[in-house]
């Protein structure tokens, strides 16, 4: 079957066959033509390798490593697979894989095992690295892609929990590999893609879509630069309609950027022996960054036995409905939800976005506690007070002063409590705005923890208390005196000078007082005399 | 082999220890390997303060080495205590060494040992004015025989084995001490070197019931570090069970009655192989129980024909998995690729370690092991031998008056006919004649190779099954060597196994 592009009918389809069970179909969605190879479909499965920012590592107490720390200093005697230890379960990875699976739409397993799967190599201390082969923790799911708007939606089938390896450094100078077991036994959740994209954009997409959700429950860092998240590729190319081709696997691809560039090549390597009526070979391949080109690892022969056998001294893991609910509940909202409560709270879809793409920038905190971001700093500022406000203070004045001084919102000294002080001495008139923002400039620059109030009264930024008008008067007065030639202007009617007078007053008063009262009191005086 | 270290231990046992005068009648059996230099100071307090203690050498000590009696952990002393360990010094007791074993359990008659062989120190009345040179030496039994032969020899009150499928009750029956391997998931197994994760037990040696007892008191604690340990919980439902039915069986002032008690002998612990005086001191046993007031029953489990070959499929599977950490790059013996040797992988470069540190039993079970796991024979070796598994486990839990803990409806199980221990011989002989003696003349057979796998099919179902089981001296055989006999109970029965126990104990 031939379908033509045509991205709405494709999706009535889908809309149709959904429902009545239908067996995704490789033909399903429409064949878009890709000028970069016309007459070619493009299949593309991810697996992705997230660290889980858990605290522990998955079976023991060390704590889990960023890179660059010693050598060999994150180490238990179980992390060196040393005779005579045993694994114990570590629950916070538990908790941050459900997380992951719900946010994927995946059916976490009331059942789930440990399998281990074996190798002789030097990262891996044990022989064997514990993965759950036979019986993962999630199964089913989809991810909807974030950028594309005819609604690309990935399914996910399956997520399992493992080990991380250690790392293993050749020397090439002195000719031996080092050893750093930092990195040995975190934990790790691979998430096993259906070979539902058909481009590297969309591969690209589905990779920085999973990242963001990562990040947004707090299951992974998903940092490609920092190797908490690592992707190995399926590739392969047929003709529409015909069947699937024969795919290969590029492994160990560390940015995104990279990713794409690995299917591309790949892509033009399988059309390339395909036109040339030669078989593509089932292969592993690797990626030189260097000359843009993946080279050969393994052929499907040479694919070595793991020996996979179910790890006999963890028991399966077995979770309850109440404890998937649990998790449930106290899931951290995904962008999607959060996007959709600020527009309900009067914010611009500009203002909305602002503040998440900042609060994408947060640092993912461990063990999935909750996040310290904009988004958190926006919700607690905004309690009890108008979201307008709160969202014009965050974004214009707060994110402003940090941004002239070159910093980031991590950098931020201001906390929620001072934030909040400043912006109710504005709103209830104890400051001026252009007081506020001074105020707050100190605040920044000074990084002081003090409250705004002592702050503004040590530095005269209060308001003054003017109920009768008498310094307002006495400052309006003064200003008439000192600029006779404005007040003759505006007398003669020219009312644009009037503005110069205020800024007079303004200046005199220090910004302590309100320029519609300023106004009122000019006119006042002006008409008397 | 060379047996370094051993002459040197025995020296010093000789010199110091204040069970000389044993040792003195039993020179040389190999028992010990290493031995504490300065006894440690003790709690005074403790229930098992001053008890001597000899430790496997498969179960970690920090102030001694633990080898395994392999050539890969010739040099290894662990970083830390086996909570068995730690809890046994908590308790007072004195630890005066670790125990030869055969390799990372590996065997049923302890003769693969870096350290050679362990001799029992069993003497026969008939032989007691033959030279110690001249007599027959026979095997302790494998692979926990340091431990028996320790305790035998009167060096330590008690000893710590581990049994993986009849590794410390074959050895305490060839003796003549008792053994008991408790119930899987009793005993922690943190620092207790793996060989097969699913069936490896700590087990305790001695020469009486009421010693086993006081020592496995010590160690029967939950320890979150081991992920197989019984929940409390479980250990609670089990002991719940005992506690409603001891009172009943062992009421009155006479210890030693058996009112109401029901044992199961199952045909299927009768091979052709038996050695036919210890079915008539199996006979004797029975008569003076049932004189006790038990009731004797014939119980089948028939899945007991696969036991042997189904352990030795998943033992060996389990053994090739936990002897991979052993490659010679962090620890162990390392033994680098000779000039010119391929070092294209990993595994060419561990090869040559792996090939000098392996006895010859260990390779030949992790050649089988990793043939069982392969793809090819995963769903034909391991997954078969899986689900036989679970059909010995059927099996007792059929012919069990009481419920299996483990299962979520126990109450299913519960049978009024079932009985509340089997009773079987725990070997089918007595110990065999060591291989490379002198005088080969006489009955004493020796042992080919076949036979050492045979020792073992008493006491594999057992183990396969996860169940309490223990050895009690019970008399001798027709050549005048200890015959064992063994008390199996429910999981989590384990009083109950030692309260029997004591009464066949009793029988002389």
């Amino acid at each position: 079957m031939i379908v033509r592009p045509c991205p709405w009918r494709a999706r009535q389809l889908h809309q149709l066959w959904r429902p009545l069970g239908f067996k995704r179909l490789q033909s399903e969605r429409a064949v878009r033509s890709d000028r970069r190879w016309p007459g070619w479909e493009v299949v593309v499965g991810i697996e992705v390798h997230a660290q889980i920012k858990s605290q522990r590592k998955l079976f023991s107490d060390a704590l889990t490593c960023k890179p660059g720390e010693k050598p060999n200093s994150f180490v238990t005697s179980y992390d060196a697979a040393l005779p005579g230890t045993l694994p114990t379960l570590n629950p916070k990875c538990v908790q941050l894989g459900v997380r992951t699976a719900i946010a994927l739409n995946a059916q976490v397993q009331s059942r789930s095992a440990f399998d281990r799967k074996h190798y002789f190599y030097s990262d891996l201390p044990a022989g064997y690295q514990i993965t759950q082969r036979y019986a993962p923790l999630a199964k089913g799911g989809y991810l909807d892609l974030s950028s594309t708007r005819d609604g690309v939606r990935v399914g996910i089938t399956q997520i399992q929990l493992e080990q991380d390896t250690a790392k293993s450094i050749f020397d090439a100078h002195r000719r031996i590999t080092q050893v750093d077991l930092n990195r040995a036994g975190s934990g790790l959740m691979e998430i096993v893609s259906e070979p539902d994209m058909r481009s590297p954009e969309e591969a690209g997409d589905y990779v920085r879509t999973l990242q963001a959700m990562l990040r947004a429950v707090g299951a992974s860092d998903g940092s490609m630069e920092l190797g908490s998240l690592r992707c190995d590729v399926n590739v392969s190319v047929n003709k529409p309609g015909h069947p699937p081709g024969t795919r290969c696997e590029i492994k160990n691809l560390n940015s995104v950027k990279f990713m794409m560039a690995a299917i591309t090549s790949e892509v033009f390597r399988h059309i390339d022996l395909l036109e040339r009526g030669q078989p593509v070979p089932q292969e592993t391949r690797g990626f030189d960054e260097a000359k843009a080109e993946t080279f050969k690892l393994r052929s499907k022969e040479d694919s070595p036995d793991y020996r996979y056998m179910p790890d006999p001294n963890l028991p399966p893991l077995l979770l309850s409905p109440e404890y998937i609910d649990r998790v449930r509940r106290s899931m951290p909202e995904l962008p999607r939800e959060t996007r959709a409560r600020f527009m309900g709270t009067g914010l611009t879809e500009q203002e909305a976005e602002m503040l998440m793409a900042v609060d994408a920038g947060r640092e993912v905190r461990f063990d999935g506690e909750p996040a310290r971001g904009a988004v958190q700093y926006f919700d607690r500022l905004a309690q009890g007070r108008s979201a307008k406000a709160a969202v014009n203070w965050m974004i214009h004045e707060l994110l402003g002063q940090l941004a002239a001084r070159k910093e980031t919102f991590s950098d931020n000294p201001i906390s929620v409590e001072q934030m909040g002080e400043l912006v109710d001495m504005v709103q209830c008139g104890k400051m001026t705005g252009t007081s506020g923002k001074t105020l707050l400039r100190h605040m920044v620059t000074s990084r002081s923890t003090a409250s705004p109030l002592i702050l503004a009264k040590e530095l005269g930024l209060l308001a003054v208390s003017d109920h009768d008008g008498s310094l307002l008067k006495d400052w309006c007065l003064e200003a008439i005196e000192a600029l006779p030639e404005e007040v003759q202007k505006v007398r003669d009617g020219n009312v644009k000078v009037m503005n110069r007078i205020m800024g007079k007053v303004m200046q005199l008063s220090g910004g302590r007082v309100k320029a519609g009262d300023v106004r009122q009191m000019l006119e006042d005086l002006l008409r008397k005399s | 082999m060379p047996s370094y270290g051993v002459n040197i231990a025995m020296r010093r046992i000789l010199g110091s220890s204040r069970n000389a005068r044993a040792v003195c009648t039993t020179p040389d059996i190999n028992a010990l390997v290493h031995l504490s230099k300065t006894p440690p100071t003790t709690r005074h307090d403790g229930p098992l303060h001053g008890m001597t203690l000899a430790i496997k050498d498969n179960i970690c000590t920090a102030s001694l080495p633990t080898t395994c009696s392999s050539a890969m952990l010739a040099e290894y002393t662990s970083p830390f205590d086996a909570t068995a360990v730690e809890l046994l010094r908590d308790a007072g007791a004195q630890i005066i060494g670790k125990a030869n074993c055969d390799e990372f359990g590996m065997g049923s008659l302890n003769v693969n040992s870096i350290y050679g062989p362990v001799v029992n120190p069993y003497r026969p009345a008939d032989v007691r004015n033959v030279p110690s040179t001249v007599r027959e030496r026979r095997s302790a039994g494998g692979s926990s025989g340091g431990s028996a032969a320790s305790v035998a020899a009167g060096m330590c009150a008690a000893a710590l084995g581990t049994d993986t499928g009849g590794s410390v009750r074959l050895p305490a029956s060839y003796c003549g001490i008792v053994g008991l391997k408790p119930s899987y998931g009793l005993i922690s197994r943190w620092g207790v070197v793996s060989f097969a994760d699913s069936l490896d037990c700590v087990g305790v040696l001695a020469r009486s019931v009421d010693t086993v007892k006081e020592v496995f008191d010590v160690i029967l604690v939950y320890d979150a570090r081991d992920p197989t340990a019984a929940s409390p919980e479980l250990r609670k439902r089990a002991s719940s069970i005992v506690g409603s039915c001891l009172p009943k069986m062992f009421s009155g002032v006479q210890t030693n009655t058996l009112d109401g008690l029901r044992i199961g002998i199952p045909h299927e612990y009768f091979p052709l192989e038996l050695e036919p005086s210890i079915t008539s001191s199996l006979r004797t046993i029975i008569r003076s129980l049932k004189d006790a007031g038990a009731s004797i029953h014939p119980v089948s489990l028939p899945a007991t024909q696969y036991a042997l070959s189904v352990y030795y499929v998943i033992a060996s599977a389990e053994a090739s998995s936990n002897l991979a950490r052993f490659d010679g790059i962090q620890y162990g013996l390392r033994v680098p690729p000779p000039p010119g040797a391929s070092r294209s992988k990993p595994s060419t470069v561990y090869a040559h370690s792996r090939s000098a540190g392996f006895g010859r039993e260990a390779q030949k079970r992790i050649l089988l092991g990793t043939y069982a796991l392969t793809a090819d024979a995963f769903d034909n070796y391991f997954l078969q031998a899986q689900r036989v598994r679970a059909h010995i486990k059927a099996d007792f839990n059929r012919v069990f008056r009481h419920p299996c803990v483990h299962l979520a409806r126990p109450e299913s199980f519960l049978s009024a006919d079932g009985v509340d221990v089997l009773l079987h011989p725990s070997a089918i002989r007595t110990a065999p004649r060591l291989a490379g003696e002198q005088d080969g003349g006489g009955e004493g057979r020796d042992m080919s190779s076949m036979d050492e796998y045979l020792q073992d099919v008493m006491t594999v179902p057992a183990s396969l099954a996860g169940l309490p089981a223990l050895s009690v001296p019970a008399g001798l055989g027709k050549d005048g060597w200890p015959v064992g006999m063994s008390i199996v109970g429910q999981w989590g029965m384990d009083e109950l196994v030692l309260r029997v126990g004591r009464v066949v104990e009793g029988i002389r």
